[in-house]
């Protein structure tokens, strides 16, 4: 599996060089050859004395100038993946100097050194613009945090034996606050790496929800914390029952609310939001939605052998938005909507969205009878996004979706969309009974078909 | 269900049914579907639309602040129509009953306390007579609002 971003690609590239040594050295009988497997596979099996490896690097760190980097990157392994994305920014040249650097160090077999010359290191590394990865500096220890988990485990597994106390050293060195603070040398540090970014989120959002409750909570404590503040005599009102008619008031008027919500909540679909914006939004998208419907209704109520003709809406209750529908008599819509839609697919939509594009251009009226006969319509995306947002399960009238600029959006088929960018209603009759909205559309200014 | 609403002949469903149906079948017979000329067809469209929110705010009449200021708009709009003169007239007393609504729900625009401002102002321009209401009152219009919407969108009269 190849990494897919540019860390990946990074840790990918200086892992490959600083991984084959200690594979060749330190691993004679192991996993050799499946090197780019091993980099990936988080079952990394540190079977030999990597120990000796870890000693090795951070003992051969600090001897060697910086001036030496350049030398021993020039040649490079024969299967090694040189750097390809050299139009990163500067760190990633300092990582390859790293990971050179080290490679050098393990070569050489130099002397002593102490974890603080690699914490030195690190923090050089810290201090590139933008990036984090410093992963030749740990040689193979840290890792680029949020994203590479896998890596991280593959760079993790091979020192945990030994040098632990160095690696932690190395980590609470590099940085706490992009690896979401210090991190365990433990076996499962995918898993320790996914806890701290969902801790977060989860964190954030229960502050979120939180707040709510802490707005609630608060006022009915404020509420409590004014009792005493104004006399010592009067009694301490408990919480949740202030003596201050004001604040009873206040509390009454928020409890009717919440019980008008919570009322709200069951007629609204998808009303399984916490948040009472959230809530509200939902239910103003509803309100949207089935005015829109009965618009489209009372259109298709047209009826009879109207055949189509286009129809400017009102123009000041959409505020300014030109929604140009067609409805079709029922009749006609019904066979429509039945018939040979299913078998429309994307050629002859973008056939039919060419021919109704040079209709609309010479003639509104024969575009939309154009349309009606494949029991289309036109409505403005910001409309249609509305429906299709609004609600998810079957519903009687099925709306096509158009733009109200030149460019149609087309799509007939009522039962199963051949693109899932678009969504696709057709107007049926409330008789039908089996409308159903599909996809969503998910650009809403976009017009083109993928 | 086991009952089914529109058996019932005093629930809003079966109100709303007969006097949309009613309606309907006098906007049928009053028009042949002759032109299909825009303007034409606009027309009927627009008058289908009106039988439709005139019919669901007569099946609540004056019950609900959003059915009497619907009433009230369809009413001062057809007035409109019919005579320019009249308008202001109508105007005038409808103005009356509204400000007595709003006076009860006390100050248009109002700092709830709760902090939805935004999205209560957005559920007041959807509302029909939302301007005038309070959170309190605009939710609970909102819901028997919602309810008649879904009636009448799933009424079982076809279009046929």
């Amino acid at each position: 599996m190849q990494p897919c971003s540019r860390e990946m690609q990074a840790m990918n590239s200086l892992l490959s060089p600083t991984q084959q040594i200690p594979l060749q050295d330190l691993q004679p009988n192991g996993n050799s050859g499946t090197h780019q497997a091993q980099i990936h596979n988080p079952q990394f099996d540190p079977t030999s004395s990597h120990d000796d490896f870890l000693d090795q690097m951070l003992s051969t760190l600090p001897s060697c100038p910086w001036s030496d980097l350049k030398s021993p990157w020039d040649p490079p392994k024969s299967d090694e993946t040189p750097p390809s994305n050299h139009d990163n920014n500067v760190g990633f040249h300092y990582d390859e100097i790293l990971a050179s650097k080290l490679r050098q160090h393990q070569i050489n077999g130099g002397g002593g050194g102490t974890t603080a010359a690699m914490k030195m290191m690190m923090q050089q590394q810290m201090m590139l613009p933008g990036r984090l990865i410093a992963a030749a500096g740990g040689g193979g220890l840290t890792m680029p945090l949020h994203n590479d988990i896998v890596d991280g485990s593959s760079f993790k597994s091979p020192n945990q034996q030994g040098g632990e106390g160095s690696v932690q050293a190395l980590y609470n060195g590099f940085g706490a606050g992009s690896l979401h603070g210090t991190n365990n040398q433990s076996p499962n540090q995918p898993q320790h790496f996914h806890h701290p970014q969902g801790g977060n989120m989860q964190t954030q959002s229960f502050g979120a929800t939180a707040g709510t409750v802490m707005n609630q909570s608060q006022a009915s404590g404020s509420t409590t914390g004014g009792a005493p503040a104004q006399l010592k005599q009067r009694v301490r009102a408990r919480r949740g029952q202030a003596t201050d008619p004001h604040s009873i008031a206040e509390r009454l008027r928020r409890e009717r609310i919440a019980e008008r919500m919570k009322a709200l909540q069951e007629l609204v679909p998808n009303a399984n939001k916490t948040d009472k914006a959230s809530m509200l939004d939902e239910i103003i998208d509803y309100v949207k939605f089935l005015q829109l419907q009965v618009k489209v209704l009372s259109m298709s109520r047209l009826g009879g052998a109207a055949a189509v003709a286009p129809l400017v809406a009102d123009m000041p209750s959409e505020g300014g938005d030109c929604v140009q529908t067609t409805a079709g008599g029922g009749g006609s819509l019904q066979r429509n909507s039945n018939g040979n839609q299913p078998s429309a697919n994307n050629d002859s939509l973008t056939v039919t969205e060419h021919q109704v594009a040079k209709l609309m251009e010479e003639d509104m009226g024969s575009a939309m009878q154009y349309l009606q006969g494949k029991g289309l319509c036109l409505m403005p995306i910001s409309l249609a996004t509305a429906i299709s947002t609004a609600t998810c399960h079957s519903r009687n009238p099925m709306i096509n979706k158009g733009s109200s600029s030149n460019h149609p959006l087309l799509q007939s088929n009522g039962d199963g969309p051949s693109s899932p960018s678009m969504s696709v209603l057709t107007v049926q009759s409330a008789t039908m009974g089996n409308g159903g909205l599909d996809g969503s559309a998910k650009d809403a200014a976009s017009v083109s078909k993928p | 269900m086991n009952n089914p609403h529109h058996l019932n002949p005093t629930s809003l469903k079966s109100r709303f049914t007969t006097r949309f149906l009613r309606a309907l079948t006098k906007i049928r017979a009053q028009k042949p579907i002759s032109s299909s000329s825009p303007t034409e067809i606009f027309r009927r469209y627009r008058r289908i639309k009106v039988a439709a929110d005139k019919s669901m705010a007569y099946s609540v009449r004056s019950r609900r602040i959003w059915s009497r200021a619907m009433l009230w708009k369809l009413r001062s709009r057809s007035y409109r129509r019919q005579d320019p003169c009249s308008g202001r007239r109508s105007g005038k007393t409808n103005q009356a009953i509204m400000k007595k609504s709003s006076n009860e729900n006390t100050t248009t625009r109002r700092e709830d306390g709760v902090g939805f401002v935004e999205e209560a102002d957005e559920l007041r321009q959807l509302v029909p007579g939302g301007e005038t209401m309070n959170l309190c009152n605009l939710l609970d219009e909102t819901a028997h609002y919602i309810k008649c919407l879904t009636t009448q969108l799933f009424s079982p009269i076809g279009k046929g």
